[in-house]
């Protein structure tokens, strides 16, 4: 195989796949990225790791047809270093790869396309439209509640089901402490049951939101959901799992009502958590008449307080929680005013944008 | 050094007593306390009335729905018994300060001197016994020996409400014709191996050479020999807080399965979870010991993001460690399961959200 291409058409080729190839991986072939030939005037790169899969068609002169796999990320790197416009890819013996361009020369390692994972193809995959900007949005709002804890593998990923009553996708996640759910119109999700997308998929999914305006169409179809934009297509395989039942353990209605500015209960909270205990990451927090008072206290260096003024009517209640749980979820909401609700110590307390219906972001409380 | 007097006390069948107490439908019926026999769950507590249909603790929920098809089943509420067991704590409190709790139901309290200035060891336990009956509506059985070894084996000796008294003097006539498993410390691997030599008895065992024992069951063979003569060392401990806890098994025939593996690791975590959920302090750490027909041991240890207290969980990820070793393809004739990094006294504890994964 020899082909001519454009450094900054390739490098993007490249970029792409970066999030996906293997790096720690027993198959040394997954650190590779598949660069085909299709027809003259195109070439096809790819990447896997068997659970995620992406590919794209990119412009190159074929010079000969064929297929080579190069490590992604040593190729990714000499390309993006290249001072010139075009450079040649050329298959030698032994799987060797030969760049050039211009007066550069490099001789790379290889490994045969034959023993590339075949990736999933599907034909005709029932699909709907989702604005990029409101697909972005909902996995900003899910991905950091999604468990990293493989020993629940059921909750290692997001639970996209279609709402009901309108056309609409709902996304959950949950890591069992904390919870949160969102739901945006889109076109009529064309799916039956719930599925629960991968972490890593959808880490690259936002990536590809990100790249380009064009408006994206997901599918599912077998055990994968498949998500194409602008000529790139990225397969997911499902995790494969019974997601709980979330419902239950959102709280319908909540006995006490805060009302704060974000920006001034978020830095309140960096603050206090300075002293917050190191493993346990709680701080106290303690609500009386248009009153919140924030408290972390560490054996080891000592304590803090501060106190910020807020609207609540309801009963004192002291009540502890993880900060970096409190923030992850400021850190995602684009209002200016936020709400929580809360019942009482031992139950789970709910934030959300105040006046902003569709997310709500459930959060479980320390036994401080 | 003056003569010891050691009190054990333990609650009969004590999840399922608290149970029947409290919900009077219970009583009078085979209860155990414990998963449902559809799941992977084992009996945690088994009540008189489900003990005479050959239902034990520790046997699978399934097995023992099996010798009892009318069992009620029961999940634990540890934040019940717990509560219970600082009652009893406080009534123990009356008697001595040296007290050393053995698991929520279980203690042992030295009562050499003691508040009531009582010199009878035996009056002393039969007075708690009545307190724990009139108080808390619970039957304790009782064992007074010069040592923890003689209380252990007494308070076992007439179960459930027992009461007996082994004064020094009688220490041998009571161990003599005990079972040699019954001493402190034999497993069903050190019993195979005593069962070998053709020793049965404390008696028999008596009649061995130390070096033999040495031999055959390394250093712990002096010190069983020392038990077998009554003679036990150890102290009443009254502040001794667990930094981990863990269940090892060691198999009669070694395992070459990782099917058979997996299952003695659900049922090791099972009690390794049931012990943490007592103590209240949920872990972050997951060890798996594992030793190979050599005899090479070898541990594997994997911390969890946050604590927990979830026999799934500590299965799991003990089945995952399990991965990283040879087996099966070299034998194996132990596993244990141990958490350790328990969340300290102090420490807030993360609650969980009530679902259902």
């Amino acid at each position: 195989m020899e082909l001519t291409i454009r450094v900054a058409e390739l490098v993007r080729a490249l970029q792409r796949v970066q999030g996906i190839v293997e790096k720690k991986t027993t198959m040394p072939i997954l650190a590779n990225a598949l660069i085909k030939a299709k027809g003259k005037d195109q070439i096809t790169v790819s990447a896997t790791d068997l659970e995620i899969g992406m590919t794209a068609d990119y412009e190159a002169k074929i010079a000969k047809t064929g297929a080579m796999t190069v490590a992604a990320k040593t190729l990714y790197d000499i390309v993006r270093a290249l001072p010139e416009d075009t450079v040649t890819l050329k298959q030698g013996t032994n799987q060797w790869v030969d760049i050039a361009c211009g007066k550069i020369k490099y001789r790379v390692v290889g490994m045969a396309a034959e023993s590339f994972p075949t990736l999933p193809a599907f034909e005709e995959v029932p699909s709907f439209g989702i604005e990029p900007k409101i697909f972005r949005e909902m996995i900003d709002k899910t991905l950091y509640a999604v468990s990293t804890d493989e020993t629940r593998y059921n909750l290692t990923g997001v639970f996209c089901e279609a709402v009901k009553e309108r056309a609409g996708l709902r996304m959950v996640a949950t890591d069992g402490h904390r919870l949160s759910v969102i739901e945006r119109p889109t076109e009529t999700p064309s799916m039956k049951e719930g599925v629960i997308i991968p972490r890593k998929g959808l880490v690259e999914l936002k990536k590809l939101l990100e790249d380009g305006s064009e408006p994206g169409k997901l599918g599912f179809v077998e055990n994968s959901a498949v998500f194409t934009k602008g000529g790139v297509t990225l397969t997911m395989r499902l995790v494969d799992g019974r997601f709980p039942d979330y419902q239950q353990v959102i709280p319908a209605s909540s006995s006490r009502r805060v009302r704060v500015a974000k920006h001034a209960l978020t830095d309140a909270l960096k603050r206090t958590s300075l002293l917050s205990p190191d493993k346990a990451q709680g701080v106290r927090l303690d609500l009386s008449t248009n009153l919140l008072s924030l408290s972390a206290n560490n054996p080891d260096l000592g304590e803090a307080r501060e106190e910020l003024e807020v609207e609540y009517a309801g009963d004192p209640l002291k009540i502890g929680f993880n900060f970096r749980y409190l923030l992850d979820v400021l850190a995602v909401l684009t209002e200016d005013t936020v709400e929580l609700e809360l019942t009482d110590e031992l139950s789970p307390g709910v934030i959300r944008g105040a006046g902003s219906e569709g997310y709500r972001a459930v959060i479980m409380p320390m036994r401080i | 050094m003056t003569t010891r007097k050691i009190i054990h006390v333990d609650m009969d069948a004590f999840y399922a007593s608290v149970e029947q107490r409290d919900r009077p439908e219970l009583r009078g019926r085979p209860v155990v306390v414990g998963g449902p026999p559809t799941s992977r769950s084992v009996v945690a507590a088994a009540s008189y009335e489900a003990r005479r249909y050959g239902v034990r603790s520790a046997m699978s929920s399934a097995e023992a729905k099996r010798r009892c098809p009318e069992l009620v089943f029961v999940r634990p509420d540890f934040s019940r018994y717990v509560a219970v067991s600082g009652q009893l704590r406080e009534i123990f409190r009356s008697v001595t300060e040296l007290i050393e709790p053995l698991a929520l139901d279980e203690a042992y309290l030295d009562v050499t001197h003691n508040k009531l200035a009582e010199p009878l060891a035996g009056k002393i336990a039969r007075d708690l016994k009545l307190r724990i009956k009139k108080e808390l509506h619970l039957t304790a059985s009782a064992g007074v020996g010069p040592n923890k070894l003689v209380a252990k084996l007494a308070s076992d000796h007439q179960k459930p409400d027992g009461l007996v008294i082994v004064p020094p003097d009688q220490v041998d006539a009571f161990l003599l014709p005990m079972p040699v498993e019954k001493l402190w410390g034999v497993g069903p691997a050190t019993q195979k191996r005593l069962h070998d030599l053709g020793v049965h008895t404390v008696a028999e065992l008596r009649l061995l050479p130390e070096s033999t024992l040495l031999e055959r069951l390394g250093n712990f063979g002096p010190f069983l020999r020392r038990l077998a003569f009554g003679d036990d060392p150890r102290s009443v401990e009254p502040h001794r807080v667990a930094k981990s806890h863990g269940a090892e098994r060691t198999f009669e025939h070694d395992l070459r399965s990782v099917s058979e593996m997996d299952g003695v690791i659900d049922r090791l975590a099972e009690r390794v979870a049931g012990e943490v959920a007592e103590g209240g302090r949920p872990g972050r750490t997951v060890t798996l010991k594992v030793r190979y027909a050599d005899f090479t041991t070898l541990t594997r240890s994997r911390s969890l993001p946050s604590p927990t207290a979830d026999a799934t969980r500590i299965s799991k990820v003990a089945q995952g460690l399990l991965r990283a070793t040879e087996a099966p393809h070299r034998p194996v004739r132990l596993l244990g399961v141990s958490m350790s990094g328990l969340l300290g006294e102090e420490e807030a504890l993360q609650l969980e959200l009530p679902l259902d994964v």
